[in-house]
Order: structure tokens, then sequence, then C-alpha cells
């Protein structure tokens, strides 16, 4: 009798699901209510060398650079015309014998001003020996190597001229160190970007110099926001004491920046240590609590000077123990910035990020499309990826996140959305493509 | 005739154990793309801070791949070469090296 009654119950309660799965459906969305977009991929360019940062103009006109290279422009009609190159590049209509290449360092962000089409100005972050002086005789003194560059576009594309240095004292790591990727030129930042007033912002790296993120007056490890000549905005707020230019501080690394459409917010992605990668919401004048100086947050001496990696710099640890010792966020300054999102204790190396736009995204519209560039060690998958972010309206926390559907695995560099409501990525290998998302309904 | 042909064939095997002689380049390849990749890119053509590892003879990427699964420092970032490299034989790196002297990136 019990089994019949079972039977019976298990009999109705499935009739009755078969029933209610319709309705089910529906109030998901599966039956066709939830706008998942089809996404597809092509590539754009490719054969180039270490594409890192591209920008638009709202023509589709599109502006890119190779870091040990050069800055180029394709046009409407996919036609490359090669514009200002590094030392000892070839094939430039100009270039800069300063600008130079050496590790993670190099010709990096590009961005066109807010008004290009009346002044044609574009800007460019690279490294340079112009500005170093007397300053770079050790990795312990303040040795000004990275730069922001103002260009004149000429009106046929083949041309850049009337460079101007803006910002001409961002720090450089000038000799190899005892760390993991110790080589110079590490944590340079780079990516650039113009915010929703008009204003530059201009990321930056710690340069593997541990007192830079905390440092007042060094540009290494900060995120600045300065006018079209490199000078403050009148309403930065940083500290008493701090460099006006600075917006932020206690940075790492950061690769990514963009700004929410919804309300012009400011993000940050930042590649982390062995222990983290980080999302941040900017507060003007906050700190996002990176601090890799050694004697200080209960820290002792580290190698030379930069406890980045400690307490254990290429032995395998549980991450958690490295995040209590130096952590990405260290929740002893006051005015910390609180992660928006971390990666779970992982570091695979997150790069560049773009807020997704166009209703053409479907229910990833307004999500922060995150690039990341894993490398796989010590028992962290390596996981190169886009990922795509929901974030909560405070910008503290997040919703959820999925994978971006390619079909494909690179070291996604730099990303950035075109003016086709596409999303433009460059890879290490190569390959600049488009990611398109095209709505079903 | 056939003692010339086994003494050459002896003399190739002492002194070059790990040549193409037996190396599998699809065997390399499927290797190479099991881990290296996350870090070389493909095809062994370089990718961000990780050297370009493709286009090298035979010998030269076998003696590399012996001395760090030895645990021999050859730069700042051997350690991260370590791990990789101490659960490969001889003939993963006979194979992976047979892939990288030709690897040819292709975009797909």
């Amino acid at each position: 009798m019990k089994s019949i009654s079972s039977n019976l119950f298990s009999g109705i309660m499935a009739s009755a699901l078969i029933v209610a799965m319709p309705f089910a459906a529906k109030a998901d969305g599966h039956d066709g209510a939830m706008d998942v977009p089809k996404i597809t991929s092509e590539v754009v360019l490719q054969g180039l060398e270490n594409p890192w940062d591209m920008a638009f103009l709202p023509d589709g006109t599109m502006f890119f650079t190779e870091k040990c290279k050069g800055l180029s422009v394709r046009t409407t009609d996919g036609s490359v015309n090669a514009l200002y190159g590094v030392k000892g590049s070839s094939g430039y209509a100009d270039s800069g014998d300063d600008l130079f290449c050496e590790a993670q360092a190099g010709m990096l962000g590009v961005v066109p001003d807010r008004h290009f089409d009346k002044n044609r100005v574009l800007y460019v972050y690279s490294s340079s020996t112009k500005y170093r002086g007397d300053g770079c005789k050790t990795n312990f003194e303040k040795c000004d190597g990275n730069i922001v560059m103002r260009f004149k576009v000429s009106d046929d594309l083949k041309s850049v001229s009337e460079r101007t240095d803006i910002v001409t004292d961002i720090q450089y790591k000038p000799f190899p160190s005892d760390q993991p990727f110790g080589d110079p030129g590490a944590h340079n930042g780079g990516r650039l970007r113009v915010g929703p007033g008009g204003y530059l912002w201009v990321a930056g790296g710690d340069r593997h110099r541990g007192i830079c993120p905390q440092d007042p007056k060094l540009l290494c490890g900060k995120v600045l926001r300065v006018d079209m000549d490199g000078n403050a905005h009148p309403d930065n707020n940083p500290p008493e004491g701090f460099d006006k230019r600075i917006y932020t501080y206690g940075h790492r690394n950061v690769q990514g920046i963009d700004f929410r459409p919804s309300d012009g917010k400011a993000f940050t992605a930042e590649h982390g240590p062995w222990h983290n990668d980080e999302i941040t919401a900017l507060v003007n004048g906050g700190n996002a609590g990176w601090d890799p100086a050694q004697n200080t947050g209960g820290r002792g001496e580290c190698p030379d000077q930069y406890c980045g990696y400690e307490p254990n710099q290429t032995e395998s640890m549980d991450p958690a123990i490295r995040a209590a010792y130096t952590p990405m966020s260290d929740t002893r300054f006051e005015d910390l910035m609180p992660a928006t999102w971390n990666n779970n204790g992982y570091s695979q190396g997150t790069g560049s990020a773009a807020f997704l736009k166009g209703d053409n995204w479907g229910i990833y519209e307004g999500r922060l499309a995150v690039g990341i560039m894993g490398i796989g060690f010590s028992g962290t998958p390596a996981g190169s990826r886009i990922d795509m972010i929901s974030i909560t309206p405070d910008g503290l926390g997040i919703n959820g996140i999925v994978r971006m559907p390619l079909g494909f695995s690179k070291r996604f560099r730099g990303l950035v959305m075109g003016p086709d409501n596409a999303l433009y990525v460059s890879v290490d290998a190569g390959e600049i493509y488009r990611i398109t998302a095209e709505s079903l309904q | 005739m056939l003692k010339i042909f086994s003494s050459f064939f002896v003399f190739m095997i002492l002194a070059y154990p790990q040549s193409a002689l037996s190396a599998d380049i699809a065997a390399g390849e499927a290797r190479y793309k099991e881990t290296c990749i996350n870090c070389h890119g493909p095809a062994g053509k370089g990718a961000g801070s990780f050297p370009k590892v493709s286009g090298k003879e035979i010998s030269y990427t076998t003696d590399k791949l012996e001395a760090y699964r030895k645990g021999i420092k050859q730069g700042s970032n051997s350690f991260l070469m370590f791990p990789m490299a101490k659960p490969l034989t001889d003939e993963e790196i006979a194979n992976l090296a047979a892939y990288l002297e030709g690897a040819k990136y292709n975009v797909e």
C-alpha cells in the first residue's frame, strides 16, 4: 500500500511538473523572454607584435599600439598607416628616439581627445629615456621613465605631429630585482582612457618598488586624472600633501579602467600578485590598499625592499597566507576602497576591462567585460578568458559572472568598445578581434 | 652493408639520444597545448613577459628542459619552469623539442 501511494504521489507530482513547466519556463525567461545574445568573433588584424591597446573614432577608425613597435591606425577602408614608432622601429612615418620597450614596458595605452573631431588630439602612453636625469642609478630612486604624450593627427591619418609630453614623471624600474618577473620595466600600468567629463585618466603600476603605492608624491601605483596639458583636475581630492594629479592611490598594476555607462563611475581592473586579482570602484582620493613596502603592516625586510610576493616568492603556498601577509586591499587603511570583485585567491592576470554598451548585448548590456591572461602557476588554473561581470549599483559587489562564449582561449590584453557596439580585443599572440553580440529578440 | 647501417644507427642513438629520430611531433604539440601554451602562447611564439620558445634547435630546447627538470636556475623566472619541467619524461622532452623546432603559428 505504501508503495502504491508513493507511486501515485510521484505520478501526480510528475504530471503537475509537466503541466507547470511551460509556466515556470516562461517566468524564468527560458521561452525566449531572456535576451541571451548570439556572440561571434572575427579577426580584424593579425600578424601584429604584442598589440596592447586600441582607440576608436566615431567612424570606426581604429588607432592601436604594438608594445615594441609603435602607434598605428587602421582606417575605415581597412588600410593601416604606421604613425609613430619607438626607437629602432621601421616603417613608421616618424619615431621617438627616447621611446623604447623592455619586458612589460613599451608603447602601451592610446586614446583620442573627446574633441578629436575639432582638435585631432591623441594621447599615448610609453616608456621613455628622456626624463630620467640622474635619478635612475639604482632601483631605489625616483626614476622617471613612463610618459604620456599628446599628438596631433593629420587629416589624412598618415602622420602625427606636435608631440607634447604632458606627463613626464611616472616612475620606471631600470634594473632587475630579486622578484618573480624581476626584469626591468615591471608594472607600468599604462592604460589611458577619457572619462565622462573629458579628462584624461592614466592608470599606473608600482614598478616593483615597495614605497610607490602609498607615497604621496611618486606617481607609481596611482591613477591620475588630468587635463589635456597634464594638469590636475581641479576636483581631484587626494589626501593632504599628495600630488594633485592623483585621483586614487595604493594600486599594484592597473591594466584596465573604464566608466560605467549608467552613472559614469570609474572601475579599475588590477593585475594581482600570487594571491589575487581585483576589480575596484574608484572613489576620488581613495586608497586601493596595496602596500608592498617593507617594515610596515607587520612585515619585516623583504628582497629588494619589495614585499609584493612575500612571504614566499617562488614556492607554492596557501593564497590565504599570502593575502594575509601583503593584501591587495589592506583593511588597516581607513580610506580603503573595498574591492568590487576579487579572484577567490587566484592570480590569473586581470587585464583590460570595458563596459558592454548597446542593447545588442541583451542581458549582458552594462556588464564589465574583463580580460584574464592566466599563467597557471602553482595550482592556479590558467583560465585565459573574458568574464562578463554584473556589478551591483553601489559598485561594492557583483551579482554574477558569465564567461564570454568565444570558443577559443588566448591572452586577452586590451579590451575596448567600438562605435559599432562591438567589443574589440587584442591578444598577445598578435591579433585584434571584433566580438559582436546579436540580440535574438 | 648491414654492418655499416647498424653502426650508423648506433652512432646516431648515442650521439642524439632524444633527437627527432624517435620524436613524435604531434605528441609534442599535444603536450605543449596541455600546459606550455598558457605562458608561451600558441606555437611557442611568446607572450607578454614569456619568451619565444619556437624555432630553436632541438638540442637547445632539450638541454633547457632537462636543466629545468633538474632544478638548475637559468634566469629570474626559472621557478616558474621548475614545476612545469619536473614531470616531463625524456620522451616528452624529445617530442616537445621536435615540435617547437618547426612550430608555426596560424590564427584559428
